[in-house]
Order: structure tokens, then C-alpha cells, then sequence
């Protein structure tokens, strides 16, 4: 700190007519001021939307099935690629995609798997006894109580084959493929335990290649 | 509202008037002149590098067998990832140039000089660290000249005589690049070389501010009155408009010279032509034209040199009795370094 | 510079960053929406049932797992057991590491999704290309170049232990990886069990529970294919499930590509060749010589594909044959015969009437015709115009199909009419025997009509002139003048010394009425003055006269 000069006015002349300069001076500084808080506020903003995982708007429709193989009344169980599961319920044999509907079985009270009775034509909950109706509106127990209802995805049908609509963001896990479980309740399916065998144990099991 | 700044009087006891008084250090009026500012301009710079590169590590991943891919979503599918990750290489770019272009400056205003010899040095450390930042961020994307570029720096310090072989050993984690060595770089180039850099540089601001800008006047020119002018407002303005210039230009950088991703490291595949980043590419010319020992010494010789610059030209200039014969040294110097830089960048081996 | 002014200077270039980087969001944005619509199957979503095929499959045969993961089956969730599973009561079924599952995907397969497509091709004529059993090519493949019965080698063969030879080998090679196998099952007797032994229901299942049980199967329960039969994808392929063809032929797994089946090259991997050179004839014709040019402009992956919509550039195979076009309701067929108004495969031509069951309706008599056909060549012919119509115009289309129908026509009443009479005169006069193949004159009639006469058709249908024309009508007439009309002669002259002189007699008799024919007149009558004039030509051009007299 070894200057201790005098510091001069950088506006000297302008001193002189004090409410012009006052009126340019704020007006300035009001213009600087947002001009900084306009750059660097939006770069603020792009960095936060940098953070958050990026959002596509862009939709992927998945197969399900065919439309004949679901019958009137039965539901079939499909897992999305990031896990979540759906109950999707034919109601109606049109052959158009508002025959059926898609909702969580997610019970959005706690959490429990909701299932469809074809009996009693409703979603029931075993956990406390949620009830909900074909839409997925709660009709009883908890959930009923704070009138919530079961999160609906979009089905479409082209060309006879039901598809359902899966966020993009939820398609890919980069190390890991997406999981899709198809469980028909009604007629013969396939053995969902495929658990049993490991690749690697194929040297003992005397399966030739295909 | 005086019972708050009151309150916080009680709690914080500095006085706003001593700070104000100590922070507002008078600028000679030189400075004005916009080339003075060059030694913010890294500073700017840097403090950009970090908040990209922290906005960055948000999603880069130092493994070999992820981080290739943690900067394809960065750059492809991350909002604006492409923009961040822009700026950060640009910024590393115009950062380099602007420490080089400020060094050449304090060269040239033979700002070394006695009493701020020591201050060169430290500034020579803030080059080295810099560059060396440079170095260990291209070697995280884990391109294929990610990947050669580490292992040919890594041979290259091999061969200095004594500490070279420890040197690579440090820097791969071993004798070839394996599975730890992508960590140490990550390491080096976020944490290490960054705190590293934060307090050399505090030091070099330090010492300027103790020391004072040098004064400069040219030979021949009157004797003007000496004028100053406040840090504060003015020269932090003049700061703030080279900042906001430097966020457009990087901006327009980034957005039309978008960075894209080069082919994936692959151990069993060398590429044809292994070039380092811009800034090696004098050192590099070096090496290739003269070989092993021989190219590694005469470079250690060169920094060297570099280091203790002020003390040299003191001799210098003592025994030729010449005090501008570091300026004809300088031009020398650069017109070389421009030289071999543009010779590697045109040709491919 | 004054306070003020750096305080202006501020504030404009703040307005500056900030402008740049609306202009950086609105570069996002359009990045994103342009993405949407290239974005694949890099996200492939593998559905659960399939996932421990992907696992393993991966290790073990990764090109097949690599194909789909590019896929639209892929993208769309279709996973490896929605192709692959089957029922427990079907033929082929077997149990691999918990799924049941069927090597083959038969058309019965895909129809569960495509059933229009799977349709389409069933009733087109790829699917029944199995079925040339009951035709002269099938004699040819299995008895005159291999053999029905199994013979031992008559030496040994160093290195390889052979103890039968397998006739039918040049069939399942040749023949039938193009047309189709019967697709057969190892028996425990050392026979075959196909379709006709296990007689599928309309379900795919077999009925004939004898024939399922003397399936040979491996110790986990697999049956084992004939390697007669097994690997092919050939179009016509005869199912265990009754179903007819395979799908793959032209869309090949296991990415079924779209792209790839629009390409010439697809097809030509059958339709080549010297009976049926359509790849080369359109490699030849400007239609080909445009596609390769402006490759790069053909949209080929477009989802959908339509000429004049899509692309315009040139047409391939697919474009004329199948695909869809603007001018016919962007609909595509996958029966290539409902575009085609000449049948070039037999001898002699036909036109393209059909009848219910798409088969050619061969009745002559006017009355009848009318009452069995279903769908006439003309409109067949219509919609083939409607694809030529996109970059030609009326008259233009039109003439060109009076050339074709003129060469075809021409063809039919010059060579292959004729032919046809003088070899049914010879078989029924018994001049020849019975034996397919077994005598010169008969290879010599196969060549002229099934390889240089449907070159020279084939040729004048798709715009190939060097086909119509050098390996086409040069080839045929050469044929029939200097190596049919002679050997039949020669045939009759034989009879004749040999005491058949009837026979001989009514055959000549066939051969001279042709010969005398006006268009073949000048075999017999000589055409001095022509030869003259191209004696005097050859003189003048090139100073070379045929003769030197």
C-alpha cells in the first residue's frame, strides 16, 4: 500500500449538471446492473438445468401385445424398463385403444401392488384394504379417504398391436438393459421363473447349441 | 436498517470503512491501458474452468470403462451438456492463451525485474500448473489420443535422468496405464492441481499488491505527473467488461465450434498420428527433433532457463551493458516457440 | 473512458452474453427435437422374458444379439421369446433354459403381429416357390444332377469318412435355399418326418401323434432338424406348421430390415442368374444405373417408404413391385404379382388373368375365362402404372408396354410356339422317350426356353437391351435355327433310317410347315440381296468382305 495519491474524479465534467448526470448515472448503472444480472442470471439457469436430468418430452411407445391375445376382463401385468408396474385391463372388445386402460399398480397410499378381481370389477389393495374402480379412481379404504387415484400411461393400437407410452427417460440405464416383465394371468404363458438356470452353469446342463 | 448493520457489527467486528479503505487500492493510470488487465483475464478465466468443470463432474465418471461414455451423455443427451462442456475446453484454450499472452506482457514491460524476481518464478509455477491442468483434463474424455497422449507424456517423463521413472510411476499408477490411472488423473485435474493453483496464485496477487504494477515509461517519453485511479469502481469495471467479453466470446466458441467426441480409447489400437494437445506442440516438435536424453535435457535446460530468467537477464544485461537485450531475447523466443507450434500443428509425424 | 460510459459498455455487453445465450437454448431445443426422430435403439428395451437370452447370447453368438439391439423389434420392446416361444402341444418345441421356444419362425410366427403382410405373402407366388417338386426343375436337381437314393462313395476319400453319398445334396444346396426346403425332423427310423407326416391343424399343431413320436430328440429334450432341410430361409419354405415361406428371406434376421429388402441386391440374391437375370437386367437398365448414382437420395430408411412422397430419385425392385406410392393409397403389398400382367416362366407366355386362388387361368375358352377370373392382368398392369406414373407420363408408359407385349408376343409365336410343337410332335410321334433330360434336343429346348428366352422377356420388361437382345433373342434364334431345327432333323432322319418312317414322316412334316412360315422363310429361300448390302457395307467401312470371290 505504498501510493497514497490522490484519486481523481473519473467525471469531472460532467459534475456540473447534476440532475442529468444523476438521471445518465442511474439509468446506467440501472442498464449495467441488468445486463449482469441478465447474463449471468440465464447462465445460473442453464447450469441448474444442466443438473437435472434432461427432460425430452420424447415418448416411446413399447409393445405389449397383440390385441386379441388380451380377453375381455383379464388384465395382464407389464413392467416398464425402469421398473415400474402397470396393470393394463381390457374392458371393452372394439379393438380400439380405449377398450383398454393402463394404470399403476402402485397403490399411491403406500406403495403396495394393487391388483384387478374381475369379479368384483375393481382394483383392490390388500395392504389396508384400498379399493379403487375400473378408471383407477379410489373408491375405499385410504387411499379412497384422500381421494387419490392410480397414475394412468397412453395406450395406442396400430395395426392390431397394443402399445403403451414409456418416457425416454426412463428407457435406458446405460450399464444395465431395461426390464419389461409380461405376466398373462389367464391362459398358458410363459414360465416367469427364469431364475433357475445361470449362463454360466450351461456346461453342466448338456445343452448343445442351437 | 442500522440496528441490522449493527448487529452485524457486533458479530463480524471489522470495520466496512478499513476494508474499503485496504481493498480500494489506487491503480496507476497506465493500466488503463486494456493489456494491463491481461493478468485478470486467466484469473477470469480459471474461475470459469472451475464452475464448469465442477458442473461437469455432475456427471463425468473417471473409470475406464464409463468415462468415455459419461462425456458422450454429457456432450448428446445432458441439457446443455454440449454447451458446459464448450466452455470448458474453450476455456482451457483462451486460458492458456491469455496466461501466455500475459507472461509475454510482463516480459516484455521487463516487469521481472528487481524486486520481483521472485514473483516470476511464482508465476512460471502458476504456467506450469496451468498447462498441466490442460494435460491431465484431455486425458479424462478417454479418446484414443486421450489415452496415447498419457502414455507417451508418461514415457516422455520417464526419460528424465533420476526422477523420471518415479515421476511416471506417480503419474500411471504404475508402469503401463492401467485401471488406476484414469482416478489419478481425475484427481490431479479437479482437486491437486486446481488448490495448488489457488494458492500460488494467491501468493502472486499477494506479491503484486505488496510490490505495487510496475510503472512504465517508455524511453524518451516526458515525465508525466504520476495519476492513479480507483480499484474500485473503475478497474473492476474494466474487469467486469473483459469477463462479460470473454463469456461472449467463449459463448460463440462453444456454439459454433462445438466440441465433438473422437474415437474410444482403445489400448490394442494406436493411432497413426499421436499429437498432444496445442499448447505441447513446440515441446513436442523439440522432442521429435532431437532424440531421448539428448531432447529431454536440452528441454529441461529451456525451462530452466524460463525459471530463472530474472537473474539471467540481470547477468545479461550487466555484462552486455544492453538493458533491451532481453526484448530482442523475447522476440527471439516467441517468434521460435510461434514457429515450432505452427510447424507440428501442419504436419502429421 | 469515464465511469459512466464503462457502465454502459457493461450493460451492453451483458445484454450481449445474455442474448448469446438465448441463443444457446434455442440451439438445445432444436438439437432435442432433431434427435427425437434419429434416436434409436441405444436405449434398446430388452423385455424381461428375454433378458437372460440377451445375457447369454451375447457370449455366445454376440452378431445375433448385436442385429437386434439396432432393430425396430428392438425399440418397440419385441424381444427374442415373442418370436421364438411355442405351444407345448407344437411340433417343434423344446425347452431351452426355462422358455419354450422353437428354433424356426415360420410366417404363422410374424402373422401374430403382421397379419396383412403375413397374408399378402401367402397368397403370393414367393410363398409357394417350395413347391417346385411337381416341376422339370425339380427331376433336373434330384435325379439327373443327384440322386432320389443314397449311393456309396465309390473310393475313399482321404481325411473324411464318408459312408453314403447324399443325392439330394445339389436340391438342398442349390435349388432349395432359393425356392424353399421341406422343413424336416431326423426320424428314428432313419427317415424324415415333415409337414405331410405330422398334418398340422389350422392351429400349427400337428395331428398325426405317430409321426411327433418318431421325432428323434437330443438328451435335453430337443428335435433334431434334417441337415437336408436345415439351415434355410428360402422364400417358400414348407413349415412344420403347414404355413408356407419365410419371412427372413427377404427381411433378414435378426434386424429385419426394412432397408435392406428395398435394395435390389436383396432380391438378387435369388433373382439372378442365367434363367432369371432380373439383377443384372436392372443393374443394366437405367433404372438401376440412376439408383446407384443417387444412392444418397433414396430415404432408404424411411418409415414409411413411398415413391413420390419420400423419394423419387430412381426405382428399386421393391418400389415398382411392392411398395408404396402416392398415386395407389400409400399401400404396399407383399404379393409382387398383383403388378405383374405377363408370366414369363413357362415356354410359351401367358397373360396374367387369375383366377380366386391366384393361379393363372389357363381355360381358352372366352365364355369360361370370364367366369374364373378373379382379377385381370390389365388391372395387374394398371397397378404397375400407377408406380410408372410418378416420373413418366401417360403416352411414354404406354408405348413401352406395346414394346414389351410386342417382344413377348413375338417371342411366343416365332420360337417358343414352334418349339413347343415340335417337341410335343417328337414325344408323341415317341421319336424321344419319355426321360426328361436324357437326349441332346431336350437340353437344347430347356435352354432355349427357360434361360435365353426368358432372358430376352425378362430383358424387354425391365429396359435391359443387352439382356433382350444379345443374351436374349441373339441366343434364342441361334438355338432354334442352328441347334434345334438340326437335331430334330437329325432325330427324324435317324427314324427314318431305322424304319420308323411314319412317325418321321408326320414330324418333318410339323418342322417344314414351321419353316415355311413367312417370318422363317429366310432360312430356306436364302436372303441373297441382304447379304449382299452387308457384304457392300462391311466392304465400305472397314475394307473386310465376308467372302472373297
Amino acid at each position: 500500500m505504498a501510493h497514497e495519491h490522490h484519486l481523481p474524479d473519473a467525471d469531472p465534467p460532467a459534475e456540473r449538471e447534476p440532475s442529468r448526470r444523476d438521471a445518465l448515472g442511474l439509468s446506467s448503472t440501472a442498464l449495467m446492473v441488468a445486463g449482469l444480472a441478465g447474463g449471468y442470471g440465464l447462465f445460473a439457469w442453464v447450469s441448474a438445468r444442466f443438473m437435472l436430468p434432461p427432460r425430452t418430452g420424447e415418448v416411446h411407445q413399447l409393445f405389449v401385445t397383440g390385441v386379441g391375445e388380451l380377453a375381455v376382463g383379464s388384465t395382464l401385468l407389464y413392467r416398464t424398463p425402469d421398473g415400474r408396474t402397470v396393470n393394463i385391463t381390457r374392458l371393452a372388445a372394439t379393438g380400439r385403444a380405449d377398450d383398454f386402460i393402463a394404470l399403476s399398480s402402485t397403490c399411491p397410499h403406500l406403495g403396495c401392488q394393487v391388483g384387478w378381481e374381475p369379479q368384483n370389477n375393481r382394483y383392490f389393495c390388500p395392504c389396508h384394504n384400498g379399493t379403487f374402480d375400473p378408471s383407477g379412481k379410489a373408491t375405499g379404504g385410504p387411499p379412497g379417504d384422500a381421494g387419490q387415484s392410480l397414475p394412468r400411461y397412453t395406450l395406442t393400437v396400430q395395426k392390431g398391436l397394443l402399445y403403451i407410452d414409456v418416457p425416454s427417460e426412463q428407457l435406458s440405464v446405460p450399464v444395465q438393459a431395461g426390464i419389461v416383465d409380461v405376466v398373462t394371468p389367464q391362459g398358458p404363458g410363459h414360465d416367469p421363473c427364469l431364475t433357475c438356470l445361470q449362463p454360466r452353469s450351461r456346461a453342466g446342463s448338456g445343452e448343445e447349441p442351437a | 436498517m442500522s440496528t441490522s448493520r449493527d448487529w452485524l457489527a457486533e458479530r463480524v467486528p471489522v470495520s466496512i470503512e478499513g476494508l474499503a479503505a485496504m481493498s480500494n487500492e489506487p491503480v496507476p493510470y497506465h493500466l488503463k491501458r486494456w493489456w494491463f488487465a491481461l493478468g485478470g483475464t486467466p484469473a477470469y478465466l480459471f474461475v470459469v474452468q472451475i464452475v464448469t468443470g465442477v458442473l461437469l463432474a455432475f456427471y463425468y465418471q473417471p473409470a475406464p470403462a464409463t468415462a468415455y461414455e459419461s462425456v458422450r451423455y454429457i456432450t448428446e443427451d445432458a441439457s446443455f451438456g454440449w454447451y458446459l462442456r464448450g466452455l470448458h475446453k474453450w476455456g482451457a484454450t483462451l486460458m492458456i492463451a491469455a496466461v501466455v499472452m500475459h507472461q509475454m506482457r510482463v516480459f516484455f514491460t521487463g516487469s521481472y525485474r528487481k524486486p520481483r524476481e521472485l514473483n516470476w518464478m511464482i508465476g512460471m509455477t502458476l504456467l506450469t500448473c496451468t498447462l498441466l491442468l490442460g494435460f491431465t483434463g484431455y486425458s479424462l474424455v478417454f479418446e484414443q489420443l486421450s489415452y496415447w497422449g498419457a502414455t507417451v507424456g508418461a514415457n516422455i517423463s520417464d526419460s528424465v535422468p533420476i526422477v523420471g521413472p518415479m515421476m511416471k510411476q506417480l503419474l500411471l499408477g504404475g508402469e503401463v496405464y492401467n485401471d488406476r490411472t484414469l482416478s489419478r488423473f481425475f484427481i490431479l485435474h479437479g482437486a491437486v492441481l486446481p488448490v495448488v493453483l489457488i494458492l500460488v496464485l494467491m501468493m502472486h496477487i499477494g506479491l503484486v499488491r505488496l510490490h505495487g504494477v510496475t510503472e512504465l515509461k517508455f524511453e524518451g517519453e516526458e515525465e508525466k505527473p504520476a495519476r492513479y485511479f480507483n480499484f474500485f469502481p473503475e478497474h473492476f469495471y474494466t474487469e467486469l467488461i473483459i469477463g462479460l467479453t470473454l463469456m461472449i466470446l467463449l459463448s460463440a466458441l462453444a456454439t459454433l465450434l462445438p466440441v465433438g467426441m473422437g474415437p474410444r480409447a482403445d489400448p490394442l489400437v494406436t493411432p497413426d498420428v499421436i499429437k498432444p494437445e496445442w499448447f505441447f506442440y513446440t515441446a513436442f516438435r523439440w522432442l521429435k527433433l532431437f532424440s531421448g536424453t539428448t531432447a529431454v535435457l536440452t528441454q529441461g535446460l529451456i525451462v530452466f532457463v524460463f525459471f530463472f530468467w530474472p537473474f539471467i537477464d540481470d547477468w545479461l544485461v550487466r555484462r552486455f551493458k544492453y538493458a533491451d537485450i532481453s526484448v530482442w531475447v523475447g522476440v527471439a523466443g516467441a517468434l521460435t516457440i510461434m514457429g515450432f507450434t505452427m510447424w507440428e500443428a501442419l504436419v502429421a509425424h | 473512458m469515464t465511469l459512466d460510459q464503462k457502465r454502459w459498455v457493461i450493460g451492453g455487453l451483458g445484454m450481449l452474453f445474455l442474448l448469446s445465450l438465448v441463443a444457446v437454448q434455442w440451439l438445445e431445443v432444436s438439437r432435442r427435437a432433431h434427435e427425437t426422430g434419429d434416436r434409436r435403439a441405444s436405449a434398446a428395451s430388452t423385455p424381461a422374458t428375454s433378458r437372460q437370452c440377451v445375457d447369454c447370447h451375447t457370449q455366445v453368438s454376440r452378431g445375433i444379439v448385436d442385429h437386434w439391439t439396432g432393430s425396430t423389434h428392438a425399440e418397440k420392446g419385441v424381444g427374442c421369446v415373442d418370436c421364438h416361444k411355442a405351444e407345448a402341444r407344437d411340433a417343434d418345441v423344446f425347452s431351452h433354459y426355462g422358455a419354450q421356444i422353437a428354433t424356426i419362425v415360420t410366417p404363422r410366427d410374424c402373422a401374430r403381429c403382421h397379419p396383412t403382410e403375413s397374408a399378402e405373402f401367402g397368397q403370393s407366388h414367393h410363398s409357394k416357390a417350395g413347391n417346385i417338386l411337381a416341376s422339370l426343375d425339380n427331376f433336373l436337381a434330384e435325379t439327373v444332377e443327384g440322386s432320389r437314393v443314397a449311393f456309396s462313395p465309390h473310393s475313399p476319400t482321404p481325411g473324411k469318412a464318408v459312408q453314403a453319398v447324399n443325392g439330394m445334396a445339389p436340391a438342398n444346396s442349390g435349388c432349395q435355399q432359393c425356392h424353399g426346403s421341406r422343413v424336416a425332423f431326423q426320424a428314428n427310423d432313419g427317415g424324415l418326418v415333415t409337414m405331410n407326416d405330422l398334418k398340422p391343424d389350422q392351429n400349427g399343431q400337428p395331428t398325426n401323434m405317430d409321426a411327433v413320436g418318431r421325432i428323434v430328440k437330443n438328451e435335453s429334450g430337443k428335435p433334431l432338424l434334417s441337415s437336408t432341410s436345415w439351415p434355410n430361409t428360402g422364400i417358400g419354405r414348407i413349415n412344420l406348421d403347414g404355413s408356407l415361406g419365410s419371412c427372413a428371406a427377404c427381411h433378414s434376421r435378426h434386424d429385419f430390415s426394412a432397408r435392406r429388402a428395398r435394395q435390389p441386391e436383396n432380391c438378387g440374391k435369388c433373382h439372378l442368374g442365367p434363367d432369371h437375370p432380373q439383377k443384372e437386367i436392372y443393374d443394366e437398365s437405367k433404372h438401376g444405373v440412376a439408383f446407384r448414382d443417387l444412392i444418397g437420395e433414396m430415404n432408404l430408411d424411411a418409415r414409411p417408404w413411398v415413391l413420390g412422397r419420400d423419394y423419387s430419385a430412381a426405382p428399386t425392385c421393391a418400389t415398382c413391385h411392392m411398395s408404396a406410392n402416392t398415386r395407389n393409397g400409400m399401400k404396399v403389398t407383399h404379393d409382387p404379382g398383383e403388378r405383374i400382367s405377363w408370366t414369363n416362366r413357362p415356354p410359351v407366355s401367358l397373360v396374367m388373368d387369375t383366377d380366386a386362388n391366384h393361379s393363372v387361368v389357363t381355360e381358352t375358352d372366352p365364355q369360361k375365362r370370364r367366369v374364373a377370373i378373379a382379377d385381370t392382368a390389365d388391372a395387374k398392369r394398371n397397378r404397375m402404372k400407377q408406380v410408372c406414373s410418378t416420373c413418366h407420363t401417360p403416352d411414354y408408359i404406354n408405348q413401352f408396354y406395346r414394346q414389351y407385349d410386342d417382344l413377348v408376343i413375338h417371342y411366343n409365336e416365332k420360337f417358343a410356339k414352334p418349339g413347343q410343337a415340335i417337341m410335343s410332335a417328337l414325344a408323341t410321334n415317341s421319336l424321344i422317350t419319355k426321360t426328361q433330360y436324357d437326349e441332346e434336343i431336350e437340353w437344347t429346348w430347356y435352354y432355349l426356353w427357360h434361360h435365353e428366352g426368358r432372358r430376352a422377356r425378362m430383358g424387354a420388361s425391365m429396359m435391359a437391351p443387352d439382356y433382350t437382345q444379345w443374351h436374349g433373342m441373339f441366343e434364342v434364334a441361334e438355338r432354334f435355327y442352328m441347334k434345334l431345327i438340326p437335331e430334330a432333323r437329325e432325330i427324324t432322319a435317324a427314324a427314318l433310317r431305322g424304319g420308323r418312317a411314319e412317325p418321321a414322316r408326320r414330324v418333318n412334316a410339323v418342322i417344314d410347315e414351321i419353316l415355311n412360315r413367312p417370318e422363317h422363310q429366310w432360312l430356306l429361300k436364302g436372303a441373297e440381296e441382304q447379304a449382299d448390302a452387308i457384304n457392300r457395307e462391311m466392304q465400305r467401312r472397314y475394307g473386310q468382305t465376308r467372302q472373297e470371290r
